[in-house]
């Protein structure tokens, strides 16, 4: 880490040639995984992540650097080299910093590193055994933890020096079950932006591991899906994956400030059916998603996205927002110091409706019950998203009747978002880990049971009987 | 910035490891991207990565770490101990003494590095000209971009073993959309070389556009099985699923589609694939992350799994000779392959078209995270492309899926194209793949 002075000297060099903005962003993290397969402790690693990465910004230019050298010497280098992108006077002037230690929203009550790796592995193993046990077609099984704290530091040319530290902890279950030539997997990762505690008062690992077999051998169990356009119910806590991808990621800055979303310009308008409210909440308390400030030093927020259908807002950062004319509403991250922040998402939910999952299903005369996603992708241009459902089952004349395997939806965010037309009352969180421009992001998806009136099904079981 | 490399191994030996070896990782990259004629962005950056293992009555340990100062050798030693003392499995852990034969090449070339960025941002902003003039239709160049970046590794070992290389390469991409009426079509298209010389702006610039432009007017074909053609990009992407199958770790732990195949037939005669990492390309490694020399080999020779790809742990439980295709991930090194290359057929993409009285040619899959069962092989993947009728590409199709299985579809491999692409993505050169029949699911 640099100090004040040091701090004040590299942002002052990097001003000179005209940058209107400075910024400096050291991480010094270190990470531990433990990985148990089939029983047995298979591997077990610790890294650290050590580096600053510096940008500057001059209106809608950014230049960005990094390096491991964290010291004064090399990274006023690094802001001597990136400075000569511009070539005019000194528009902002720096004199003093100022510290600030970021507010606490999480707290660790057991921090890792007061845990012995022994304890860990107990715990796994009592969410293993109960995977490896389960069915004698389990053929392979994994239980892993990884936890992860940091320290960081952003000195900005606001004049601030921004301190910050973290922890996280994730925890993954997953098994194969294998039956004549038929292959299914099931898999759980629960975490949060806490210690130990998170897993002994809130994981039921033994819980997880059924949950987590009987889907492997349900699935294996299960019919080929059929294929066509059907009414879809999707379930609480992952299905959210289906909004992360469909209006999350079109809603971030870094698409829309340059009209390249398809809810560009449509704030104050309808952009999905009355029934739907949106949030993205980056200050829950211990979430996943959660961040005391964003990875430019802005204080996280709860944004209001979308509130009975209509967009009330975007997911920004201070540089994308420059050219929207707004600023940065605690949006703003990155994978590592190697990453030029931007826009993401944090915790991104859709709100409690009024319908009980039971209601909804027996509303449905056929269709498909997504009751697990297994991830998707969107381009955020077109709106087109995908994803694969990891559980899902076939509903008839308002009841859930046989699994189905290999379920695929397709469809645009901008259709789905209209066709969603019940919203229950079970609103759960669950955890992934996003991809795009700034590297992978822990990040929270969440709904309650939704049904989407159609939507395209792709599957290997021939059409709709 | 230096690791004391002696005083690593002097600890090592101190701590009573039985081996012990680093692996060091230098990054070097400059890179800009401009929007509407003006610069906005530049990167340039320069990091040093090291991972460093031990085996401690025999089990490996691991860490790796970038803060490399004074304490990293201690840092490291300290945490092999720990990562070492809680493993349990009981197979084989082993650090390298080094093979016979290393067929070391330079594919170095330091023209490669310009340093002159501002040359570079010219001809970026010739493309985005280009790609505005070329069509109407193409509304928005989303991005163009450049990269040049140095790579350098070194792996050592208590043993005595050193190997280093260190290539440099550059890179070109651009995104644009397309738009007619309300319908919007992205096209994207990415160039990477060695040779500096060997990038032309006006094909790229053509290739970019087509791909957005010939995507407009797309439709959702009626569902039913159709005989698919896919692009070379298409078709190595599916392959190097396929190929997951051929680690032997898979195939020891019971969960590859390959167990008990060795010299059997597992696709169509028609398929021939053969990893080449001496190829002097992008691709060139001439030793694996475990210090194993790599060779030019067949994986599958006429549809018959010649070899399952071994590292060194799983080459000695199997009882056979690593074939130096272990790469790092994490303490573990797990099978990949360096470059492949995929035999061409007789015929040209034209010929294999105009035996297709009704199909789908697939140009874009998507959704391979989610969609595909590497396990099982089972996929059903969102994908684009264009009808094929009387022999001929008639109109695009979006919104459409493909399903199948990798072992059923390579089995139904009906021609191969004699023409073929080197695939950046997957580092593989790949003719395009007629296959007779495959499900798809649109209207």
């Amino acid at each position: 880490m640099l100090n004040k002075a040091q701090g004040l000297r590299i942002l002052q060099k990097g001003l000179l040639t005209g940058a209107d903005y400075a910024e400096i962003f050291i991480e010094d993290k270190t990470s531990q995984n433990i990985v148990i397969e089939n029983g047995k402790v298979e591997t077990s690693s610790i890294n650290r992540t050590f580096g600053a990465g510096v940008r500057l910004l001059k209106g809608y230019q950014s230049v960005y650097g990094f390096t491991n050298e964290v010291n004064e010497k090399s990274i006023t280098k690094l802001i001597e080299s990136l400075s000569k992108s511009f070539h005019e006077k000194q528009c902002v002037f720096l004199d003093n910093l100022t510290k600030k230690t970021a507010k606490t929203l999480s707290k660790s009550e057991i921090p890792f590193d007061t845990v012995s790796d022994q304890e860990v592995i107990n715990y796994l193993k009592s969410g293993e055994e109960i995977l490896s046990r389960f069915d004698k077609r389990i053929v392979r099984t994994n239980a892993s933890l990884s936890h992860q704290h940091s320290n960081i530091q952003i000195i900005n040319s606001k004049g601030f020096i921004i301190l910050d530290e973290k922890e996280r902890g994730r925890c993954a279950l997953s098994c194969v079950a294998a039956e004549g030539g038929k292959i299914e997997t099931g898999f759980e990762g629960p975490g949060a932006s806490a210690g130990f505690e998170f897993f002994l008062k809130n994981v039921d690992i033994k819980e997880v591991a059924n949950r987590v077999a009987h889907n492997a051998i349900m699935m294996l169990e299960a019919k080929e899906c059929p294929s066509g356009k059907m009414p879809v119910i999707i379930g609480n806590g992952f299905g959210g994956t289906l909004f992360h991808e469909a209006c999350g990621h079109p809603l971030e800055a870094s698409a829309v400030s340059k009209g390249l979303s398809v809810f560009a310009n449509k704030i104050g308008q309808q952009i999905a059916s009355p029934v739907v409210s949106a949030i993205d909440d980056g200050t829950i308390p211990n979430g996943w998603g959660s961040n005391n400030v964003d990875d430019e030093g802005n204080p996280t927020q709860k944004t209001l996205l979308i509130e009975n259908g209509i967009l009330k807002n975007y997911l920004i950062d201070d540089f994308n927002g420059r050219r929207m004319g707004l600023t940065g509403n605690g949006a703003c991250r990155r994978q590592s110091y190697r990453f030029e922040p931007t826009s993401r998402m944090s915790n991104t939910f859709i709100c409690n409706g009024k319908s009980t999952p039971e209601e909804i299903i027996k509303a449905t005369k056929f269709g498909l019950y997504a009751q697990s996603l297994a991830g998707g992708s969107v381009n955020p241009v077109t709106g087109e998203f995908n994803f694969g459902c990891s559980v899902a089952y076939i509903v008839r004349d308002g009841k859930i009747c046989e699994p189905v395997r290999g379920a695929s939806i397709i469809g645009t965010g901008q259709d789905v978002l209209m066709k969603i037309d019940m919203v229950g009352n079970d609103l759960a969180r669950a955890q992934g880990m996003c991809g795009a421009a700034s590297g992978y992001c822990p990040v929270d998806v969440g709904q309650p049971t939704i049904r989407v009136s159609e939507m395209t099904v792709g599957g290997n079981g021939g059409e709709i009987k | 910035m230096k690791l004391n490399e002696q005083k690593f191994f002097e600890l090592a030996k101190e701590n009573k490891f039985e081996s012990a070896d680093l692996y060091l990782k230098r990054n070097y990259s400059l890179s800009t991207s401009i929007f509407h004629g003006e610069v906005d962005s530049m990167t340039e950056h320069d990091t040093h990565t090291i991972t460093a293992r031990g085996i401690i009555n025999g089990k490996f340990g691991s860490a790796t770490t970038e803060a490399i100062d004074k304490d990293a050798p201690n840092f490291l030693i300290n945490s092999i101990k720990r990562t070492a003392g809680v493993i349990e499995n009981d197979d084989p852990s082993i650090i390298f003494k080094g093979s016979e034969k290393y067929h070391k090449k330079s594919v170095f070339n330091k023209n490669v590095l310009s340093g002159n960025i501002q040359e570079k941002v010219g001809i970026l902003l010739e493309i985005e000209r280009k790609l505005k003039n070329y069509d109407k239709r193409i509304n928005e160049v989303v991005t163009v971009g450049y990269e040049e970046s140095l790579s350098e590794e070194k792996l050592s070992n208590s043993y005595g073993l050193k190997l280093n290389s260190k290539i440099a390469d550059y890179s070109y991409f651009a995104e644009i959309t397309a738009k007619q009426g309300d319908e919007v079509r992205t096209g994207f298209k990415i160039f990477a070389s060695i040779d500096p010389n060997e990038f032309n702006v006006d094909k790229f610039v053509e290739e970019c556009a087509k791909d957005a432009l010939d995507k407009l007017g797309s439709i959702q074909c009626p569902s039913k099985k159709y005989p698919v053609v896919l692009t070379p990009e298409c078709a190595s992407t599916l392959l190097r699923h396929l190929l997951s199958s051929v680690d032997a770790e898979e195939v020891q732990k019971h969960t590859s589609l390959f167990e008990g195949k060795l010299n059997q037939q597992i696709a169509s005669k028609k398929l021939t694939v053969i990893e080449d990492p001496l190829r002097k390309n992008l691709f060139f490694r001439y030793f694996d992350d475990e210090g194993v020399a790599t060779n030019k080999k067949a994986i599958i020779k006429n549809g018959v799994l010649k070899t399952y790809l071994y590292t060194l742990q799983t080459a000695q439980i199997a009882g056979v000779e690593p074939t130096g295709n272990g790469y790092r991930a994490g303490s573990k090194a797990s099978a990949d392959t360096a470059f492949l290359a995929v035999k061409p057929g007789r015929k040209s993409k034209n010929e294999l078209f105009s035996e297709i009285k009704e199909g789908v040619l697939i140009t874009e899959l998507q959704g391979l995270h989610s969609g595909m069962n590497s396990q099982s092989g089972n996929f059903s993947l969102p994908c684009g492309g264009f009808m094929i009728r009387d022999g001929k590409i008639a109109e695009p199709v979006a919104l459409i899926t493909v399903a199948d299985n990798l072992v059923n579809m390579f089995s139904n491999i009906k021609g191969l194209s004699k023409e073929t692409e080197l695939v950046i993505r997957t580092t593989t050169e790949c003719p395009y793949i007629y296959i007779s029949k495959m499900s798809i699911s649109g209207k």
